[in-house]
């Protein structure tokens, strides 16, 4: 434990200095992996820990951001209060929508539950779409930069990074608190876990709501960072992105999906940069990915170490 | 409650605009269950949720527009352009299964949704390499196009055309489900697939023939829609997304449930489109919901 503590320090320390070792725009690129790997790890606190697949994650992280902009636009808060907040909001706004998403979700397992929140997803992207008042509509809503310190790249990584660790730290006594174990158990035998006397749905219900809100911060820490929402973000070709991340990290281990979301954040600026066929890239890769590391580039260099 | 009402369903009363927007939504919802049929096979034999399904109803599409292109436009020549974005999409689908899907099917579910996932981005960049990124259109032949006129209610011919190969296709898959012994062997997969290969059927060959079988009806309808719509990359976009919801409704691995909910869809969406404008998709994605709430095995499906 201590050792995993020392490694922990290690990085964390690692994550702070950073920026003093990037320009400008490689900072903007390690904003959009810090909000990306929460997303990620979010996601995987349902699938790999929980055994629920969501095909409706994306939902989370398009209200975080939604209600994060919309905050941002209405409140008209000054700075301090509404960068203390916004991300707050987000939160708040994510894990209310999880908790009435999840009550239905919940009641079905295995692909209904996948299909059931896709649904949701979808629902949420149409009115996106449409109550154009709120949202933007097809257009988004623009010009969402933090002025000041905080809308320089550096000021706005440390910003999302006093975010992001700590919930991560969360999401990992989280897992490996008796809540977490129990969530573990659940993925493997329900039905035994429920003879204990364990309340089933109760527990996927609370791991539903904590991870929406987890991935609504990440929305939110990421619309700030672009300065833009699109309805895009909601829409059914963005549910494969955590997954993506997900897998290519390994949903068997915590920190998995951080390192999965960091190769595709990357990959994806590499190669987009030099082709508009960024998505040929990326199918081409999952196809990989599948076929040929189904454990993911963690779950690799587990195996090689032992 | 009355003005509500005036607000959203005044047109109903007039019985021209129903009878119009009747046709259209059957019309529509024929289109639908092209695809949704395939889609619904697929995930009744195979427990694959095919979300690559839409992308090979707009690859049906563009064959059809390159071809009747090349081939001109005469009434003969459409039944041929048909034939043949029929069986090129066979052929498409049978590769991909052998190819890939057949390498995932004991995977987890994860897999296999990021699989169909990436045959969707794969093929949407392929389309847009060979056909380019314009939207392309084609017109009906001359025999389908003007209009007919019944007590008092213009109705497209070309949309009564859809309306007549919808049935013909559903009684044609009816013969061959319940008919055939490869039909036989399909309802048995999608009971116990297990089971089947146990009694020796060769399983590796039916689900290739399933895929390949699916593919073609969704090819069939891209290439009958490719006349009314406008034929461009994004094209899978919305088409997948309604053939979900039919799926959904109608229950997965039902040929029958796919039948009856695509028409359901396409007529929810005509009237809505009149009662609701902008809103309709939402009243399907609430229906979408609620039979996965209270009935997720589907109307037609049987519970696992």
């Amino acid at each position: 434990m201590t050792a995993h503590r020392k490694w922990a320090a290690l990085v964390c320390t690692l994550l702070v200095l950073l920026p003093w070792s990037l320009s400008d725009f490689w900072i903007f690129i390690a904003i959009e992996v810090l909000a990306f790997a929460l997303y990620a790890m979010s996601f995987n606190l349902l699938l790999g820990f929980g055994g629920m697949l969501s095909f409706g994650h994306a939902a989370f992280f398009g209200v975080g951001a939604y209600s994060a902009a919309i905050f941002f636009k209405r409140s008209g808060l000054d700075v301090e209060w509404m960068f203390t907040l916004a991300p707050l909001v987000a939160m708040a706004v994510s894990a209310a929508m999880a908790g009435m998403i999840g009550f239905f979700s919940v009641r079905r397992s295995g692909i209904y539950f996948s299909m059931l929140t896709f649904a949701f997803q979808m629902l949420l992207f149409t009115v996106a779409m449409k109550a154009s008042g709120l949202t933007g509509g097809d257009d988004g809503i623009t010009g969402l930069k933090p002025p000041g310190t905080l809308g320089t790249p550096m000021g706005y990584y440390w910003y999302a990074l006093a975010w992001c660790l700590p919930c991560v730290y969360l999401l990992h006594r989280l897992v490996h608190s008796p809540f977490g174990l129990t969530l573990r158990a659940l993925k493997d035998d329900p039905m035994r876990v429920q003879y204990v006397g364990v309340h089933v749905r109760q527990h996927q219900w609370v791991a539903f709501v904590i991870s929406a809100a987890c991935a609504g911060l990440a929305g939110a820490l990421f619309a700030f960072s672009t300065g833009n929402v699109f309805p895009s973000w909601l829409n059914w070709t963005a549910s494969a992105t955590p997954v993506v991340m997900a897998v290519l990290g390994g949903v068997q281990s915590f920190y998995g999906p951080a390192v999965g979301a960091a190769v595709y954040v990357v990959l994806e600026v590499m190669i987009s940069g030099k082709t508009e066929y960024w998505p040929l890239a990326m199918g081409i890769i999952i196809v990989l990915l599948v076929l040929l590391m189904p454990t993911g580039l963690v779950g690799r260099l587990k195996k090689v170490d032992t | 409650m009355m003005e509500f009402f005036s607000q959203h369903f005044a047109w109903m009363l007039d019985p021209t605009v129903l009878a119009r927007q009747t046709l259209a939504g059957v019309s529509n919802g024929m289109l639908l269950f092209l695809i949704s049929a395939g889609l619904s096979l697929i995930f009744g034999v195979q427990r694959i949720l095919n979300f690559a399904h839409g992308v090979l109803f707009m690859l049906g599409a563009f064959v059809a527009v390159s071809l009747s292109a090349q081939w001109g436009e005469s009434g003969a020549m459409f039944a041929w352009v048909l034939l043949a974005a029929t069986v090129v999409l066979a052929l498409v689908g049978g590769l991909i299964e052998w190819g890939l899907l057949r390498r995932i099917y004991s995977a987890p579910h994860e897999f296999q949704l990021l699989i169909t996932f990436a045959l969707v981005f794969i093929m949407g960049d392929v389309v847009k390499l060979i056909w380019g990124n314009e939207d392309r259109s084609m017109t009906a032949p001359q025999a389908l196009s003007g209009a007919a006129q019944t007590l008092g209610i213009t109705f497209p011919n070309y949309r009564l055309f859809l309306i007549f190969t919808g049935v013909v296709v559903a009684v044609a898959l009816w013969v061959l489900l319940h008919k055939t012994r490869w039909g036989i062997f399909i309802r048995a997969a999608t009971n116990d697939r297990a089971m089947l290969g146990a009694l020796g059927v060769n399983t590796r060959w039916l689900y290739t023939s399933v895929f390949a079988l699916g593919s073609a009806l969704s090819g069939l309808g891209g290439a009958l829609a490719a006349p009314v719509v406008s034929v461009g990359p994004g094209l899978h976009v919305q088409i997948i997304i309604d053939a979900f919801v039919v799926v959904v409704i109608g229950g997965m691995g039902s040929v029958m449930g796919a039948l009856v909910a695509s028409l359901l869809v396409g007529v929810i969406n005509a009237y809505g489109v009149l009662a609701f404008p902008g809103w309709s998709v939402v009243m399907t994605f609430v229906c979408m919901a609620v039979v996965l709430i209270v009935r997720p095995w589907g109307l037609f499906g049987s519970p696992e």
